[in-house]
C-alpha cells in the first residue's frame, strides 16, 4: 500500500477502543455521581486512549478553540462535567485482544510517569503536556494493530524472528512506522503542535523542530521504562539511547540516577493499576 | 398570552383557531398577507400562520422579506398546505412549521403549542459564544429581584484583551472568548447546577449569576483556571516571555502582560435593587475597581444600603 492510501485509511479511524479493565473502572467512575472533575482527571490520565478521545473532542473545530489544549484538567473544564461522562459512556474495548496490549498500556503509563519526573527535574515549564505526550506516544502502535491486525501480528513476528526492533519491522512492512503513523492521527484529531511533535519524533528527538526537548524528554523515559522492566513496549530487547537526546537534555550521570531512583517509587505505585480489579 | 396572526380566506379554518386558542391567546384574522402586514410591522406577532391554498402568488416572497429582517426573523411561521399542494422549497418559502388543510383539531393545537414552546426556548444568544446575550440578562436578572430572590450578580472582563487582539488578529481573539465562554459556564454549573446562570454581554465581558454564599469561591475558580488555561493561546515565544509587544489605546508602543481576569461582583442580600440597570452598574463599578487594583483578581460590593 503506498504511503497516502495508507495515511487517508488511519485517518478515517475515529475512536479507539481500551482494554477491557479499563473499562470495568470507567463505568464505576461514572456510575458514581459524586464523582469529581478531579477524580475523573486522573483515571482519565491513567489511558492513552480515553486521553486522546478528550482531547480529540476539545480540540474540535465545534469548541471553536482548535489545536490549543494538550492538558486533560483544562480539558475537562473547558467540556464540563455532562459532556465528560457522555463521552466515557461511549468508550468501547479491543474486540480482539492481543496480550500484548496490556503490556502497551504499561508502557505508555510507565512513560508518562517517567517523562513527568524528568520534565521536573529539568524545570521544563509544562510538565502535564510532557507527560500526556509520554502517554500517547506509541498511540500509533493502538492505531496500527487496529486497523490492521493480522498484519501487525506479523510485523511482531517477524520483528521476534530477526531480532529487530518492532519500529523497524514496521517500516519495513508499511513503509512507515508507529511515530509517523501516530503524528497523522494526532494531526488529523486536531492536537496541538506540541503533541503531535512528540508522537512523531520520539524515535529521532533531535528532528523534532520546534519540540526537540520535550521530545528528547520522551524518548529518555521510553527507554528507561523499557529498560526497567515496567510494561512491554512490544520489543524483547531496549532501543540503544539516542545520543543527541542525552546531549540536548545535558543530563549528568547523578541527575540520570536519581530520576530512576525517584522513577522506582512512582512506579511501583502505578504497578498494578491495570492488573488489579477494585 | 401570545399573538397569534392567522391569515386565510377558509373561515372552517379560521373558526376553529378562534374556537381552539381564543381564550388563551390573541388571536387575529387577516384575509390577505398586505392587511397583516400593518398589523406585524407595528406589533410583531409570536405566530402567524399562513393559508397558502388559495393564497396571491406573491405571497412567499411577503413572507420569505419578513422572515430575512432581523426583527420579524424570530416570528414562527407555519404554513397551510393543501392535501396534494406541493410545498416550495424552504429556500424559496422559509417557513418553521407546517399543517395540512383541513387540519386535524388535536394536531393543529400540538403545532401551535410546540411553535409557541419552541421560540419560547430559542434565547437569544451570541453567536460566538452561544450563550445567553443582553436580552435574556435583563430578563433573568430583572426577574430575581422581581420575585425577591437573593443573589449575586458577577461581572467579568478579561485584562489586556485588546492589545491581545491587535497583535494575534480578531480570529485568535475569538478564540479565546469561546474559550472563557465554556470555562466559565462550566466552573458556574459545577458549582451550582441548579440556579446559576451564564451570559454574554459581548466582546469581553461575561455575566454570571450565583447564590452569594458562593460567589467568591466559584469568582476565584474562574480566575485561576483561566490563569492555567490562557497561556496556550500565546506563541511559544511570548508565552516564555511572559509578555507580547502591542500598542496601547493611544497608539504607544508598550509591552502587555498574559491576560487576566477582573471579576466585579454585587448581591442584594445587603442591599435593595430596583432594577437590573442599577444592579448591573454596581457590579460594573467593582469590575473596573478590580481593574485598578491590577486585574487577575475579583472585588465585591460589600456597601449596605
Amino acid at each position: 500500500m503506498d504511503i497516502q492510501a495508507l495515511r487517508l485509511q488511519i485517518e478515517r479511524i475515529d475512536t479507539l477502543p481500551t482494554v477491557p479493565s479499563v473499562l470495568k473502572k470507567l463505568l464505576k467512575v461514572i456510575e458514581n455521581p459524586k464523582v469529581s472533575l478531579n477524580e475523573i482527571g486522573s483515571f482519565i490520565t491513567s489511558d492513552p486512549v480515553l486521553t486522546s478521545r478528550v482531547l480529540k473532542l476539545v480540540n474540535s473545530p465545534v469548541y471553536g478553540f482548535p489545536g490549543r489544549i494538550s492538558s486533560v484538567s483544562q480539558a475537562l473544564i473547558l467540556l464540563g462535567m455532562n459532556v465528560v461522562r457522555g463521552l466515557l459512556l461511549g468508550v468501547s474495548v479491543f474486540e480482539v485482544m492481543q496480550k500484548s496490549m496490556i503490556g502497551l498500556w504499561e508502557h505508555s503509563i510507565g512513560t508518562a510517569i517517567t517523562a513527568r519526573i524528568i520534565a521536573q527535574q529539568k524545570g521544563i515549564p509544562e510538565p502535564e503536556e510532557v507527560s500526556v505526550a509520554a502517554l500517547l506516544h506509541d498511540i500509533g502502535k493502538v492505531v496500527l494493530s487496529l486497523k490492521f491486525p493480522d498484519e501487525y501480528a506479523g510485523v511482531i513476528a517477524d520483528a521476534e524472528k530477526k531480532g529487530t526492533f518492532i519500529f523497524e519491522a514496521e517500516k519495513n512492512h508499511f513503509s512507515v512506522n508507529h511515530a509517523e503513523a501516530g503524528g497523522w492521527i494526532a494531526q488529523k484529531w486536531n492536537f496541538p503542535r506540541s503533541l503531535v511533535e512528540v508522537i512523531e519524533y520520539h524515535h529521532k528527538p533531535s528532528l523534532s523542530k520546534t519540540m526537540v526537548v520535550q521530545s528528547s524528554i520522551v524518548h529518555l523515559a521510553d527507554i528507561l521504562v523499557r529498560a526497567k522492566g515496567f510494561g512491554y513496549a512490544g520489543d524483547n530487547f531496549v532501543p540503544a539511547l539516542n545520543p543527541a537526546a542525552l546531549q540536548i537534555l545535558n543530563i549528568s550521570e547523578a541527575e540520570l540516577s536519581g530520576i530512576v531512583l525517584e522513577m522506582d517509587s512512582a512506579l511501583s505505585h502505578a504497578d498494578d493499576f491495570l492488573m488489579q480489579d477494585d | 398570552m401570545k399573538s397569534i396572526v392567522a391569515v386565510s380566506r377558509d373561515v372552517a379554518f379560521t373558526s376553529m383557531l378562534e374556537r381552539l386558542f381564543g381564550e388563551k391567546h390573541k388571536v387575529i384574522i387577516f384575509s390577505s398577507l398586505n392587511l397583516a402586514l400593518d398589523y406585524i410591522y407595528n406589533s410583531i406577532p409570536d405566530i402567524l400562520l399562513v393559508d397558502f391554498v388559495q393564497a396571491n402568488p406573491s405571497a412567499a416572497t411577503v413572507v420569505s422579506d419578513l422572515k430575512s429582517d432581523s426583527i420579524f426573523g424570530q416570528v414562527s411561521v407555519i404554513g397551510v398546505f393543501g392535501q396534494d399542494q406541493e410545498m416550495p422549497h424552504n429556500t424559496v418559502l422559509p417557513i418553521d412549521d407546517y399543517l395540512r388543510c383541513p387540519p386535524d383539531e388535536r394536531e393543529l393545537e400540538a403545532r401551535i403549542e410546540l411553535c409557541i414552546g419552541r421560540s419560547d426556548r430559542v434565547v437569544e444568544t451570541n453567536p460566538l459564544t452561544r450563550l445567553p446575550g443582553n436580552i435574556t440578562i435583563l430578563k433573568q436578572i430583572q426577574h430575581r429581584l422581581e420575585t425577591s430572590v437573593i443573589f449575586a450578580m458577577a461581572w467579568i472582563d478579561i485584562d489586556y484583551f485588546k492589545p491581545f487582539n491587535d497583535k494575534y488578529g480578531f480570529a485568535r481573539g475569538d478564540e479565546v472568548l469561546k474559550m472563557l465562554g465554556r470555562l466559565v459556564l462550566n466552573t458556574v454549573r459545577q458549582k451550582q447546577p441548579q440556579g446559576s446562570f451564564v451570559g454574554h454581554i459581548g466582546g469581553d465581558d461575561f455575566v454570571f449569576i450565583v447564590n452569594h454564599e458562593i460567589m467568591e469561591e466559584v469568582a476565584q475558580d474562574i480566575i485561576d483556571n483561566f490563569r492555567s488555561i490562557i497561556p496556550t493561546f500565546y506563541d511559544s515565544e511570548d508565552r516564555a516571555r511572559g509578555c507580547i509587544e502591542s500598542v496601547d489605546r493611544e497608539g504607544t508602543h508598550r509591552t502587555f502582560p498574559i491576560m487576566g481576569l477582573s471579576i466585579g461582583m454585587t448581591h442584594n442580600s445587603q442591599r435593595q435593587f430596583k432594577h437590573y440597570g442599577e444592579m448591573a452598574e454596581t457590579a460594573s463599578e467593582m469590575k473596573k475597581f478590580a481593574k485598578m487594583c491590577g486585574g487577575g483578581c475579583f472585588k465585591t460590593d460589600k456597601r449596605v444600603v
